[in-house]
């Protein structure tokens, strides 16, 4: 009789389940939602950064060969002991450390917009850059500053189809961006290096504080065996603004 | 609780059983009879929550010289510091851990999750249902244990005692564990002397990204910050246990023969290394000195045009302004009750009576230290009846003052003194009359230091209301309810009636108004008062404690005033008060006239924690007597 009960339970809990990631019935037939209509979190909006972690390094020029707290392997700290921002001026890559792997540490405004249902834009101040998020896969050959840039919503999930025992709830979400194709550039304003090889992958989650602001987070992780012995990780976190106050776009500048 | 859920014993029928029950929920219940109550833990919402559990390991990319060796004096660039938490810094001498109380000194809650080392996240669950109680984060650093309930258990009371990591409640909010944290003590943002305050609390967001783990602490600091200080902390999945957990401390002699009311400190303006950062990183000097702006793009404006005035003025206390006045939380309940608070082996605490009141309870009858304002006199009797039956039996006194003897006169009317029947006081007694010499059998004896009878007759008090039982010397003791109490006499310390109260089995000192969480020393140079009285008996308090484990636990201070503490708020407390009389010292010495101390504000970076411009000791006040009582020394 108890066997009996689990199985009545069991299946009533998988005709209860509804909705969302495979864990239900299957959706009416149609297209696929677009990313901003299934989005589990609106980034969109005015954000400022709030510099209070590696302060010296990111509002400041930090000397030659100071490098403290990035996995660098022989070759990233040799290119980094041979960094001249002279020698970038002249080159016209004042921009190398406004990429997309290093261009969320700067002190620095954004602002988030949907450019269409599919597709993010990120307008920053700092160096007057923009990143596109695309959440459909992008043949673009990238090779500039800020890459080629696959944005993905990012729910807590299993990786098996588990049927009735799914467990029940929303647990919210954030942004996923994988971005590759980046031009190399500098982790650093003082030439502590990424190549052409890294991948960065960005968590973006936002936390609306009870009784307090709303904050933006970017867990991001940079992968480069080239220059590194290990990824480079760091969180940046944005507070958000009401409007455009502040918005100050200027160029990128080698020191 | 184990840190694992027991787990199921699949194939029995008792497993079926409770897996049964597990999916169904209540319904199914109506077949094995009633539910039972529900559990604090079912209070609270119900939400889907994240598996946070496993071993971390921070890469700590992000500040790796904070985190590491230690970041310089004078860099607090990106701290909202407000001027008082500024000035508390430049007067910060890293010797100051060569104290012996500071030398264990453990990380506040949001600082322990940027320490260095291994971290630890598990669960606590109810055994019974699985629900989720608490989340527990144990840092390798200091043994850093964090609980986190989930449970719904609200926050204590504002007179509960603070610890390093706080009180700290949880629930899940979409994909991350949200976490509010009161109660925690003084301790550092940094730990180059950027201060974090025990009024601080604070909001922390924990996410999951695959084995990447996000913890990101928004810091509310109403005494040191201007603005709440968010920070973020990365932290990877160790597969395996690394066995490295404990943290072993235990405080010694650094520096022999250092006097005891010596603290390593820098006099306001004298920071010899403000400028050290600066220069060795080829700086602005203002760079450093953090502030709320410090946070913003906009800085890198001010970076490049501010001067070395703008840096020099950001010293010391800006004298264009007023003092400032404490934003701490009142810890009084204001309710016309009184709050207990049990502390150890059948010794309370009583809030809720102006000064708090200290219980002992056993056969003999209550010994009660400080009786409070007497305004709620019969609810303070009342209480302590139902605490325990047998009568009050002895009163003991830490002072004169009203906040601490107003409930005599009641209290001890309400006690007995069962050990002096048929004794000579009890023959002597007329017929009918009452009162604590002559009808001990009806009134509680009155226990205190000779000095504050004689302040209380003075005052022309009921002689009811007044400690007949008095001592002349440095100590008083009884054996009582089967713990040692001892009073110490403090001879001029706020005043010259002073007495710190100790049971020595439960660990419990009374210390009246020699310390309290509230306000500066009300030093009252008038009845006998004295600066280095009190630094000496706030180090006599020092030298009776004893920590549990990294500055927190151990030995329980009830202050005149205030929240349940332990060693480490006597220890902030008594620096305070040594570090204020250096500065108006020194002063003295260079001819400044009290005038120019007060416009000096030689308090600025004490006064938004305990400073007031209004009520029965203002901070002009304490100034006041501190510079009276160090001129006179000086002459």
């Amino acid at each position: 009789m108890i066997c009996a009960c689990v199985i009545v339970l069991a299946l009533g809990v998988r005709a209860g389940a509804q909705g969302r990631g495979g864990r239900g019935p299957a959706a009416p037939a149609g297209p696929p939602p677009t990313a901003k209509a299934s989005a589990p979190v609106d980034l969109t909006g005015y954000w400022v950064s709030l510099v209070t972690e590696d302060w010296r390094y990111r509002m400041t020029l930090a000397p030659k060969g100071d490098t403290d707290g990035v996995p660098l392997n022989e070759a990233g700290k040799a290119f980094a002991a041979a960094w001249d921002p002279a020698k970038d001026e002249a080159a016209g890559e004042q921009c190398r450390a406004y990429g997309a792997a290093a261009i969320m540490r700067m002190p620095e405004r954004l602002h988030i917009t949907w450019q269409d249902d599919d597709t993010l834009k990120m307008d920053i101040d700092a160096g007057t850059q923009t990143r596109i998020l695309g959440f459909n896969p992008s043949q673009a050959k990238g090779g500039d500053w800020q890459g080629v840039s696959q944005a993905s919503w990012d729910r807590p999930k299993s990786r098996m189809a588990v049927g009735f025992f799914a467990p029940q709830g929303d647990w919210g979400g954030g942004l996923k961006v994988a971005t590759t194709r980046m031009k190399p550039g500098y982790l650093r304003r003082n030439g502590v290096p990424y190549s052409a090889n890294a991948v960065l992958t960005e968590y973006y989650d936002r936390f609306d504080v009870p009784g307090g602001d709303i904050l933006m987070v970017v867990s991001a992780e940079v992968d480069d065996p080239m220059y590194m012995i290990s990824p480079f990780w760091t969180s940046t976190h944005y507070k958000k603004q009401n409007d455009a106050t502040g918005w100050n776009p200027t160029p990128c500048s080698a020191r | 609780m184990s840190e694992k859920s027991t787990p199921l014993k699949k194939g029995t029928k008792t497993g079926i059983l409770m897996l049964a029950i597990s999916i169904a929920g209540a319904p199914l219940f109506a077949q094995f009879g009633p539910p039972p109550p529900p559990r604090a833990s079912e209070k609270a919402e119900p939400s889907p929550g994240v598996d946070l559990t496993g071993y971390w390991t921070p890469p700590m990319h992000e500040d790796a010289l904070e985190r590491g060796g230690g970041s310089e004096l004078g860099d607090y660039a990106g701290f909202a510091l407000s001027e008082a938490g500024r000035l508390w810094a430049l007067s910060y001498d890293p010797s100051r851990v060569t104290l012996k109380h500071h030398q264990c000194d453990a990380y506040v809650a949001p600082y322990q999750m940027r320490a260095i080392g291994n971290f630890r996240i598990w669960e606590e669950r109810d055994p019974h249902n699985q629900t989720l109680v608490a989340i527990h984060i144990w840092g390798q650093t200091t043994e850093g244990h964090r609980v986190v309930w989930m449970d719904g258990r609200p926050h204590p009371p504002a007179w509960a005692p603070h610890t390093f990591r706080g009180f700290s409640t949880g629930k899940f909010m979409g994909n991350a564990l949200y976490i509010e944290t009161s109660h925690m003590k003084q301790g550092w943002l940094r730990r180059n002397g950027t201060p974090q305050s025990d009024q601080a609390t604070v909001k922390e967001f924990i996410v999951l990204h695959g084995d990447h783990l996000t913890d990101t602490t928004i810091i509310t600091d109403p005494v040191f910050l201007t603005e709440p200080e968010v920070r973020s902390n990365d932290y990877f999945r160790q597969p395996v246990d690394h066995h490295a957990w404990l943290y072993a401390c235990d405080d010694g002699e650094q520096i022999t023969g250092r006097a005891p009311d010596k603290v390593p400190h820098y006099l306001l303006g004298q920071q010899p290394y403000a400028n050290e950062y600066a220069l060795r990183y080829k700086l602005p000097l203002i760079a450093g000195l953090g502030g709320a702006e410090s946070m913003y793009p906009e800085f890198l404006a001010k970076l490049k045009t501010a001067t070395e005035a703008d840096f020099k003025a950001k010293l010391q206390a800006d004298t264009t302004r007023p003092a400032a006045t404490s934003r701490a939380a009142d810890p009084e309940p204001h309710d016309g009750e009184i709050h207990v608070l049990p502390l150890r082996n059948d010794v309370y605490m009583l809030v809720g009576d102006g000064g708090n009141i200290t219980v002992q309870v056993g056969d003999e009858g209550a010994l009660v230290i400080d009786t409070g304002e007497g305004k709620l006199s019969d609810k303070v009797i009342e209480t302590i009846r139902r605490l325990n039956p047998r009568p009050i039996q002895f009163i003991v006194n830490t002072s004169f003052r009203a906040e601490h003897t107003g409930g005599n006169l009641k209290l001890g009317a309400a006690g007995a003194d069962l050990s002096l029947p048929g004794s000579f006081f009890g023959l002597q007694s007329p017929a009918g009359a009452t009162g604590q010499e002559i009808d001990p059998a009806h009134h509680a004896t009155l226990i205190a230091h000779n000095n504050v009878q004689i302040h209380m007759q003075e005052a022309k008090l009921p002689p009811d209301a007044i400690p007949a039982d008095t001592f002349l010397e440095d100590r008083r003791r009884k054996f009582h309810n089967g713990d040692s109490m001892e009073m110490f006499w403090e001879p001029n310390a706020v005043t010259d009636g002073d007495s710190i109260v100790q049971l020595r089995r439960a660990d419990v000192i009374a210390t009246g108004d020699i310390f309290t969480t509230t306000q500066y020393p009300f030093i009252d140079l008038k009845n006998g008062g004295s600066v280095q009285g009190e630094i000496k008996a706030l180090n006599d308090i020092l030298n009776r404690t004893v920590y549990e484990h990294e500055e927190d636990g151990g030995t329980m201070i009830v202050p005149g005033h205030g929240y349940l503490c332990n060693e480490h708020e006597v220890l902030e407390y008594r620096d305070m008060m040594v570090i204020v009389r250096d500065r108006v010292l020194d002063m003295i010495k260079k001819g400044a006239t009290l005038a120019q101390v007060k416009a000096f504000r030689v308090t600025a970076d004490y006064d938004t924690r305990y400073g007031a411009s209004s009520g029965p000791w203002t901070t002009d006040m304490f100034v006041e007597a501190v510079y009276a009582d160090l001129k006179k020394s000086q002459k």
